[in-house]
């Protein structure tokens, strides 16, 4: 029995220590924004300031990275989500040898590294003449990230009882009216979670846009450019406020999910 | 407005299952005609087939007299309360009664008009804005039924929609919903396993085992006069001896039975001498021997193996001692008080109570029952009054 | 197909559905995956050259990676890093997997999940960057080192594959802990507690009961990771040094430095193949199908 004590204790210290090594970094990152240094570092501490906040505002190339993002990830919403309904709808109703085979195709662009996305995509669009920029950009993205979209919808798609739909037409609804009616309702809640889940992996993804920006940076590509060159704690103030952004719309879908979870008597 | 059904030679088949043989069939309408078989006797399929879930491998359904060949589900003049209800979750109790309105395009007042008038009918007056997930399992039962009533059908389908209900519920529902078929005089056909429910309920039961109609009667002819050993054993219980027929004379006819002789009961069906048959004897028609008294009686001698207490009667197990086999026999009280596991008896009953049935080499009901342990056991029970009012 | 569509949604809606799925599949999944291969087998040419005598299959570009030493050498050191951040990930992942799972009231475990998440949601250039930070020559690690007396001058963490390998672990082991997680979780606790009622020691339990029952949760987790190692960009670029060069920088060399994009189609659709072939492996090894990934 103390021996299973110990493993327990040894357990829960190794909790203790994972959170640390997890929020540690992310806490100095944000700690030094505010040291007077021409480096981000906490050591030494040469004062406190808040003048990289003030830089990072008047950082016109920032604020085009940022007006692109948002453009991309607008684009990516308007692709990802109507495919990734449209490919959960097409395996939840068609049954067909080919099947697996759609299925396997569907999920390939999350088994397939990103960089390796953005390259296919740069260079077939070369053939049309179509160069890098925020048009490749949404196209590359939404290649993987409309699979992450199918995967949330199915999930609720799978829990959809196919009697309701049944019910309706019953009643006399056409099979667009059941659709629109009874299994759309249904599956908002999972459209929008996906629809933000697109958002973020949008905004934040780099390896697929490294390939497709072209010249229109997007804020993740400019972020780690600026990391490499001219660093300055700019860039942790820049980390800081994406961080409180992110932290902000996970805790909202979070509350929402969990809203959501709760039992209705259904 | 002429609701009725009829089949005409409707045939289903899924590759190489045949799930209806050919089947014709009138409903009447206005007619509470129920489906009643174990699961997987195909009463599923026609309802889907009447209702245009599915299209038949051939054969018509003529609904009002007319054909229902290509008329989709969505303009069929027909209404289903399903099995788990499919109350639309997200939709009030209005919205829910109201759909088959809307989507016909009725307008606000009208449709809010009728759902306040069915609401009425089913008792659930002034509910209608409540969220379906407010509601208790009879009156969301209710609420299916006020919605499918809604879009005004000529036929109402109801796909065994009581079993998710506790028994007190299901006897309640049971008068209600056959209250509610006499007052709109609309055709019910109702699905089910349980034959408490179709008999207590329906004008004429249909019986079906493995795709095929057995018998379409009314209750108490389905449970006196059964045509085939399936319906025999289904509906109630009932003791089979198996035989062959030696006579057959003046609607009587008169078995030879391996270890047992000779032993007699009504004809029930076709039957010739020296093709096998089988005789049906209900436990209730089996009495003690000193009761019977008569020389009409036939006598079997058993080893009584359990005796169930069950109120007003006892269920006694016996093995008959010529063949081995279990019989059930139902006694009153005074004679109950004496018998015994262990003891030996002498059992009789009245030929005019027993039938005689041709032994077609279809399966019985016993031969099903781990199919359906639920619609053979329990129901029978139910309905053991039947014979004696 | 079309048929159970039609009778599900109405003719416009199938429709829609199969025009959507196509044009994704065919115009954005597909077609740009063979054109990158077809690519990778064709010289680099002059847009003058095209059509003309040179133009033809060829395996040069193939031929370029196995005579550069270098490049060979980095592709192996990419294929062995992956692998080992990979089971590295495991090992850290399974003990907190298990604790959220298992032992973890729901309470402690809904906290937990929520910790996880929140850092997750965090791009991964800053949480690469944080490291960077972290682990400076001048950076607060030096400093606890050596203010603690551990070590007399500062390391240079950031100048070999140190870095890199702690980057990544921290980069993608929510890809290894939630697969992981998922599985054990749907394991029965009662199996646990009857292995250690028949005297199944801790290790053995988890040898024999849970690790098994893991399976599915354990491919994913490893493949995703191997597969986000493999493929990653960021992290050595930020946290290694230039002698400590990825697969992916020498990709990206050759496409906005050599220019030569046949070249980078060569190396990319050879970086798709050690992770096809990785995945291949772990779903053989582990025998779990498509199916099981997707959860």
């Amino acid at each position: 029995m103390s021996a299973q004590r110990f493993f327990d204790w040894g357990l829960r210290l190794y909790i203790g220590l994972f959170f640390v090594y997890l929020f540690l970094p992310l806490a100095i990152m944000a700690v030094a924004t505010f040291n007077d240094s021409r480096f981000p570092t906490i050591t030494p501490w040469n004062g406190t300031t808040l003048k990289w906040f003030a830089e990072l505002w008047a950082d016109g190339r920032m604020w085009a990275a940022l007006g692109n993002s948002l453009l991309v990830a607008g684009g990516v919403l308007c692709l990802a989500v109507p495919i990734g309904v449209a490919s959960a709808l097409f395996l939840t109703t068609v049954e067909s040898r080919a099947k697996p085979f759609v299925y396997g195709l569907i999920l390939s662009p999350l088994l397939t590294p990103g960089v390796i996305i953005g390259i296919s995509t740069l260079i077939f669009w070369r053939e049309f003449g179509i160069n890098g920029g925020t048009f490749l950009t949404v196209l590359g993205q939404a290649t993987f990230i409309s699979a992450y979209v199918m995967l949330m919808v199915m999930a609720r798609l799978q829990r959809f009882d196919r009697t309701l739909e049944r019910a309706a037409l019953d009643l006399g609804a056409t099979p667009w009216q059941a659709f629109r009616r009874v299994l759309l309702p249904f599956l908002k809640p999972a459209i929008l979670s996906a629809a933000a889940i697109a958002f973020l992996q949008s905004f934040e993804n780099y390896n697929t846009s490294l390939f497709v920006v072209g010249y229109d940076t997007t804020l993740t590509v400019y972020l780690a450019s600026k990391v490499r060159t001219g660093l300055t704690p700019a860039v942790n103030a820049l980390g800081l406020v994406l961080i409180l952004i992110t932290i902000l719309i996970a805790s909202v879908y979070e509350l929402k999910r969990r809203h959501e979870l709760k039992p209705k008597g259904v | 407005m002429d609701g009725s059904v009829i089949l005409d030679n409707v045939v289903m088949r899924f590759d190489d299952f045949t799930a209806i043989e050919p089947t014709s069939l009138e409903i009447r309408s206005g007619e509470f005609f129920s489906f009643l078989g174990p699961s997987g006797c195909g009463k599923t399929t026609l309802l889907n087939i009447i209702s245009g879930f599915l299209s038949p491998t051939d054969g018509d359904v003529r609904i009002g007299n007319a054909s229902m060949r290509g008329v989709p589900v969505n303009h069929r003049p027909t209404a289903m309360i399903f099995q788990n209800l499919a109350l639309f979750p997200l939709m009030s109790v209005y919205q829910n009664i109201e759909f088959g309105l809307e989507v016909r395009g009725v307008d606000r007042a009208t449709r809010r008009r009728k759902a306040d008038e069915l609401l009425e009918l089913v008792a659930l007056g002034g509910s209608g804005g409540k969220p379906v997930s407010a509601l208790s399992g009879g009156q969301k039962q209710r609420v299916a039924i006020a919605r499918a009533l809604a879009v005004e059908p000529r036929v109402l389908l109801l796909d065994e929609p009581l079993s998710a209900l506790d028994l007190k519920l299901r006897q309640h529902m049971r008068n209600e919903l056959k209250a509610i078929q006499r007052k709109t005089g609309i055709t019910f056909i109702y699905i089910t396993h349980d034959q408490g429910e179709a008999l207590a309920m329906s004008d004429r039961v249909a019986v079906m085992s493995a795709g095929r109609i057995q018998q379409v009667a009314d209750p108490e002819t389905l449970y006196h006069r059964p045509q085939t050993g399936f319906v025999a054993t289904f509906v109630g219980e009932n003791n089979r001896l198996a035989g062959r027929v030696i006579e057959c004379r003046d609607g009587r006819a008169t078995l030879d039975i391996p270890g047992l002789g000779r032993l007699s009961g009504r004809s029930g069906s076709e039957l010739s001498p020296g093709r096998p048959a089988a005789l049906f004897v209900r436990p209730e028609s089996l009495s003690l021997s000193d009761a019977v008294g008569s020389a009409a009686a036939s006598m079997l001698e058993a080893h009584i193996e359990t005796v169930s207490f069950e109120g007003a009667w006892r269920m006694l197990e016996a093995r008959l001692i010529a063949t081995r086999e279990t019989v059930r026999i139902l006694v009153g009280q005074g004679a109950g008080d004496v018998l015994q596991p262990g003891q030996t008896a002498r059992f009789g009953y009245d030929p005019d109570n027993a039938i005689v049935l041709a032994d077609d080499g279809a399966p019985t009901h016993d031969a099903e029952m781990g199919e359906t342990p639920r619609a053979s056991s329990q129901p029978a029970q139910e309905n053991r009054h039947v014979p004696s009012a | 197909m079309f048929r159970q569509l039609k009778a599900r949604f109405g003719v416009p809606v199938a429709m829609a559905i199969v025009g959507i799925l196509g044009v994704w599949l065919i115009a954005m999944v597909t077609l740009p995956q063979l054109q990158m291969i077809d690519y990778s087998f064709r010289p680099s040419l002059l847009p003058a050259e095209i059509g003309g005598p040179k133009d033809g299959w060829t395996l040069a570009n193939y031929v370029t990676l196995f005579n550069n030493d270098i490049h060979l050498s980095i592709f192996f050191k990419t294929l062995w890093s992956s692998v080992f951040v990979t089971l590295l990930t495991l090992l850290v992942s399974y003990p907190l997997a298990y604790y959220l799972a298992k032992i973890a009231t729901p309470g402690q475990a809904a906290l937990c999940l929520l910790l996880l998440i929140v850092p997750f949601w965090i791009n991964e250039i800053l949480r690469t960057f944080s490291w960077f930070i972290l682990l400076a020559f001048r950076g607060p690690l030096n400093e606890i080192l050596l203010s603690l007396g551990l070590i007399e001058r500062p390391i240079r963490f950031l100048n070999g594959d140190t870095g890199v390998l702690v980057g990544m672990v921290y980069a993608y082991l929510l890809f290894m802990v939630f697969p992981l997680y998922n599985a054990i979780e749907s394991l029965d606790g009662n199996q646990i507690r009857a292995a250690r009622d028949l005297g199944a020691g801790s290790l053995r339990t988890h040898w024999r009961i849970v690790i098994p029952h893991a399976k599915p949760g354990i491919a994913t987790g490893c493949i995703m990771t191997f597969m986000l190692a493999a493929g990653s960009y960021a992290v050595p670029a930020l946290l290694g040094s230039p002698g400590s060069r990825w697969f992916t920088q020498i990709i990206y060399n050759w496409f906005f430095e050599g220019g030569d994009w046949n070249q980078g189609a060569a190396y990319a659709f050879l970086l798709l193949i050690l992770c096809i072939g990785f995945m291949a492996l772990v779903m053989r090894l582990f025998k779990v199908g498509l199916a099981d990934i997707a959860k």
